[in-house]
């Protein structure tokens, strides 16, 4: 039996999950009463929005030439923010299908992942989907990829992951070019975990990939990095469905599951060995995802004591168990004047963080206030040490600062040419330094940007969307930390700060910003018995101001026989909504309020 | 049978397996018939009108005359099931709409027979009937008086056609005058006139000019309602497109502080939210709601109450129609104590005089909200929305404009 271990990588929506599909399809792994569209996507989140967000493995079998392969693919999350996910995908893999849409050509996350593959010294197949539409531009998407990634025009595949058209070819064409795994090095057993995953009944799930020596049921194990032991309890793989097998022989893929209980026991990237035969080293593992967008997630309702589990409690359980299914975010208890007691986070992106709340939300069945995403800051003190940042709030005395430093990240759009004008002022009005542009066809170039992290995490990427009406795409990479002229500002509402809506910007900004957020706060906060005077100030000197006026009037005018009822639910759900909100002095400030603080005042 | 698929909507759900689809499958007939609960008075309902106005989110149908005969029938029918429950003379009837006077008298006169057949009436009872004043007629009236009816509510809403378009309110202002005259006229001299403030486009002046005309028809009793945005109406959808622009909330304060003051000069008492009489004119119908009394309803849509079960005939012509003996019901709601104590209280401090102390230390022992009642009182004095005197409870001047923030609380 030969054995071909590959990734499936793309730009979002290239048709990654659609291939899979087709793979899945002609392999005969699922048969016509099981196929659905996308079928590696289980999660709800993933067929809602339609978009991968956890990489899945599976094992499939093709014949070539008379003899069995067994292929173990990884379909991977085109999104920038999931982009670990497919740097993990990749180590436990000697090639990858690069999927370009044939209507889209190569975008930003073509060329990210396309570069995180070669760097990893994969063999590359590129194929180029959907050339069933009928915009489709097969021989100058090839083109392209030659120009950009320099892989011949000719090695390119072509293919419909739709009407399945060329994907025999290239199962054939997977077992013929992409080499075999590497022979063993050691006789000693090491395997990589490259993903792991909690299940309620059976503890942690690990995927590994075996480099060295196998893995069989009732092994002792151990594992290298954290030098804990446990015996394995089942081995198996998805093809897709769960397939328990007795042992994981030399290069295969699989998941192990030994009654490991915490994922503080498991990290991914460790290596996996023989308690009774150890390795003597470990493969080389991966380099921890770095957070780099920070919000803070409260409970919805810490009004009100009541008997049953506290609010906050509840939302602790709900981090604990999805931080076993994903450890890419961090996680910090931490209490606010306005909000109460809740966490500090951090993510690898906004849509990672959009995603970890709203499964938050569903999974763990709690409703969360989220304070507006930051970044994290480098502080430099005057008595010469440093601090790292992660709230506004944390800020130190500013008499104490020598300077404030923010992460900066390189970034690279890919756009059509009539866009580059507007997207350079877009770049510039962001604090942005440009560093080059380049041709990838004769409508459309790269533009490669340095600018400050705070400034692409809110809305940037919808704004070049909406400049490029949808044909821009990006990528970015932190490239270190710079100061610049930033300062703190202070919202206050009745005099009173609220740190929970504090921000960080740059001077010159300063003005704009703060109006922009005290026009949102003076949509969202309802009229009070009494007039409310919102603020913005740095360092005492108040630099705009709003004012809501007094409620004078509410209450309802007929209330007869038969509008009782109704008429209750009304003031019902007033009181319900009064309860949702947080208070500062006396203002009740609704939830979505403390989003305010986004607004760029563009 | 659609309509009781409603059933459980609002409040807990009635107990037994089975939805009740009429009055005859709840406990209320029992509570009847030993007379504990008996009611004070009737609602009718009347769901025709000849123009549906844009604010309006009564049942009601366009009528078109053919369904009157069958709707008249149902409804005597309905007074012949009724009848012998009610353990005590009534106090009060009202029959409201819709539009009641779009019923022709000959019906009228079918209805009032069978009222005076099925019911008995306390002496001194109050017998009211909602009128557009588009339709008030000498010999519609003559009929009415005839039936025992004795007190007029017109929908004057206001006398600007510029507001009444605004409304979507089709009547010619100066019928107003012309039907009180007519009523009066007829012999029914306690006569209300409804009115509506803070209409889009309309001034602080405007509206005291509105008021000034009402109190110079000299009813017995005015209710001036701050026009309400209710739910799935025309002119809500119309507020929420942008097409028309509310009023602000200072100037509606502004509006129902000058009708206080105002309508105190004239004589007249206020003593619920939007309500003022003559002395000895306060509606009796209405105070009976606002007391948390019993009632029974009739017709399509009307709600009745009994001993802390509410429920509402389903709100459709032909279901009313098609069913044999009582009608088909809806939204039926039967709230735990602290429930009813809430609503109680939600109830009686839209009264001026508010609730006596004894009621309120009565209501306060009940259920589990007590304590918390308690605070949200004590704290409403305090901010000055409340008020206690020696023997009552009630909403301050400033609490009067207000009340929602206070009622919400006391739930
Ligand atoms: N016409 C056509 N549509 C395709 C083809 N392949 C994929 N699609 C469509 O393209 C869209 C995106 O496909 P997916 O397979 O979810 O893309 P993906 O690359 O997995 O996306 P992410 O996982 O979110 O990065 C879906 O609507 C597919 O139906 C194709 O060959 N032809
Ligand atoms: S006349 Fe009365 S019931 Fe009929 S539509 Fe107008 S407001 Fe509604
Ligand atoms: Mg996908």
């Amino acid at each position: 039996m030969h054995i071909r271990n590959f990734s499936i990588i793309a730009h979002i929506d290239h048709g990654k999950s659609t291939l899979a599909d087709r793979l899945l399809q002609l392999t005969e792994a699922v048969s016509e009463r099981e196929a659905r569209d996308q079928l590696l996507d289980t999660m709800d989140l993933e067929r809602e929005r339609g978009i991968t967000i956890k990489a899945s493995a599976v094992t499939v079998h093709h014949t070539y030439q008379g003899e069995d392969y067994q292929l173990n693919f990884i379909d991977t999350p085109g999104h920038v923010d999931f982009a670990y996910e497919v740097s993990r995908a990749l180590i436990a893999c000697e090639g990858a299908l690069l999927v370009v849409d044939a209507t889209q050509g190569v975008e930003a996350q073509t060329v990210a992942n396309a570069y995180l593959a070669i760097n990893n010294d994969l063999e590359l197949i590129p194929v180029v989907n959907k050339i069933d539409l009928p915009t489709a531009r097969p021989e100058e998407i090839a083109m392209e990829i030659e120009q950009v990634l320099g892989l011949p025009a000719e090695d390119c595949i072509y293919c419909s992951a739709k009407t399945g058209e060329g994907i025999a070819e290239l199962l054939d064409h997977i077992c013929r070019k992409l080499p075999p795994p590497r022979k063993p090095i050691t006789d000693k057993t090491r395997a990589l975990i490259f993903d792991s995953h909690y299940d309620d009944y059976r503890g942690v799930i690990v995927y590994v990939r075996i480099f060295d020596g196998s893995l069989r049921v009732g092994d002792k194990i151990r594992m290298m990095g954290t030098g804990r032991t446990f015996n394995v309890n089942e081995l198996g793989r998805y093809t897709p469905a769960q397939e328990k097998v007795k042992e994981l022989g030399h290069a295969q893929v699989g998941y192990m599951v030994c009654a490991i209980k915490t994922l503080d026991d498991v990290r991914v990237g460790d290596t996996i060995t023989l308690d009774t035969n150890p390795a003597a080293e470990a493969l080389p593992g991966y380099e921890e995802p770095k957070q780099m967008v920070f919000c803070e997630f409260f409970p919805a309702t810490t009004t009100e004591p009541s008997g049953k589990k506290g609010e906050y409690e509840a939302l602790r359980d709900a981090i604990e168990k999805l931080h076993l299914n994903d450890a890419s975010f961090t996680y910090e208890p931490t209490h606010s004047e306005a909000l109460g007691f809740g966490f500090r986070c951090g993510f690898l992106g906004l849509l990672h963080m959009e995603i970890v709340q709203e499964r938050l939300e569903r999974e763990g069945g709690v409703e969360i206030v989220q304070t507006a995403p930051t970044v994290s800051y480098e502080i430099e003190l005057r008595d010469g040490t440093m601090v790292e940042i992660h709230n506004p709030a944390d800020l130190p005395d500013l008499s104490k600062v020598v300077s404030i430093r923010e992460p900066i990240v390189k970034l690279e759009i890919i756009c059509p040419t009539d866009n580059i004008g507007d997207l350079m002022k877009l770049c510039d009005g962001r604090r942005g330094t440009f560093k080059s542009q380049q041709f990838i066809s004769q409508t459309r170039q790269i533009l490669d940007y340095e600018l400050p992290l705070a400034e692409i995490i809110y809305d940037f990427y919808d704004k070049l969307k909406s400049i490029t009406r949808g044909y821009g795409t990006m990528d970015y990479e932190i490239i270190g930390y710079r100061s610049d002229r930033l300062v703190k500002v202070n919202i206050l509402v009745n005099d009173q700060p609220v740190e929970a809506l504090s921000l960080i910007c740059h001077r010159q900004n300063a003005e704009k910003r703060s109006r922009a957020i005290l026009q949102k706060l003076r949509k969202q906060i309802a009229k009070h018995q009494f007039e409310i005077a919102l603020q913005a100030s740095i360092g005492g000197k108040i630099i705009a101001r709003e004012t809501i006026k007094s409620l004078r009037k509410n209450v309802t005018a007929k209330c007869y026989g038969g509008d009782v009822t109704r008429k209750r639910k009304l003031l019902e759900k007033q009181k319900k909504g009064k309860k949702r909100m947080k208070t500062v002095g006396s203002v009740s400030i609704p939830q979505e309020a403390f989003l305010a603080v986004l607004e760029q005042g563009e | 049978m659609p309509p009781s698929t409603q059933l459980t909507r609002f409040g807990k759900a009635v107990q037994g397996s089975s939805c009740p689809t009429t009055i005859a499958d709840l406990d209320v007939l029992g509570e009847l018939s030993d007379g504990t609960a008996a009611p004070q008075g009737i609602y009718g309902h009347v769901p025709f009108c000849f123009h549906k106005c844009h604010y309006c989110d009564f049942y009601s149908l366009v009528d078109r005359r053919d369904r009157q005969p069958m709707f008249v029938q149902r409804l005597t029918e309905e007074l012949r099931l009724a009848g012998p429950y009610f353990k005590r003379p009534l106090r009060t009837i009202f029959f409201g709409g819709g539009t009641p006077t779009l019923l022709a008298a000959e019906h009228w006169r079918t209805v009032l027979d069978a009222v005076r057949d099925n019911l008995s009436l306390e002496s001194g009872y109050e017998f009211t009937l909602e009128a557009n004043p588009e339709t008030v007629h000498a010999e519609l009236l003559a009929v009415l008086v005839d039936g025992g009816v004795n007190r007029l509510s017109l929908g004057a809403q206001s006398f600007q056609p510029k507001q009444l378009e605004a409304l979507e309110r089709w009547h010619d202002p100066a019928n107003v005058e012309r039907s009180v005259k007519l009523a009066r006229a007829a012999g029914i001299w306690n006569i209300n006139l409804d009115l509506i403030f803070a209409i889009p486009g309309q001034s602080l002046n405007a509206w005291l000019a509105d008021l000034d005309t009402a109190v110079a028809l000299e009813p017995t009793h005015l209710s001036c309602y701050n026009l309400t945005y209710e739910s799935n109406t025309p002119m809500t959808a119309k507020m929420r497109s942008g097409a028309i622009r509310p009023v602000e909330n200072e100037v509606e304060a502004q509006m129902y502080e000058a009708t206080i003051e105002r309508l105190a000069e004239a004589g007249f008492e206020h003593y619920e939210i939007s309500n003022w009489a003559r002395p000895g004119y306060r509606c009796r119908h209405n105070m009976m709601y606002w007391e948390n009394e019993n009632w029974w309803p009739l017709g399509p849509s009307a709600a009745g109450h009994i001993a802390g079960t509410r429920w509402r005939n389903v709100p459709r012509l032909d279901a009313y129609l098609a069913q044999g003996s009582w009608p088909p019901i809806c939204d039926v709601e039967q709230l735990d104590a602290d429930g009813r104590v809430g609503e109680e209280l939600m109830l009686r401090l839209r009264l001026i005089d508010g609730v006596a102390l004894d009621r309120l230390d009565e209501l306060l022992a009940v259920g589990q909200r007590g304590p918390q009642r308690m605070a949200a009182i004590a704290q409403h004095i305090d901010g000055g929305l409340l008020q206690r005197t020696s023997d009552r409870l009630k909403l301050t001047k400033r609490g009067l404009l207000l009340a929602d923030l206070v009622l919400a609380d006391l739930l």
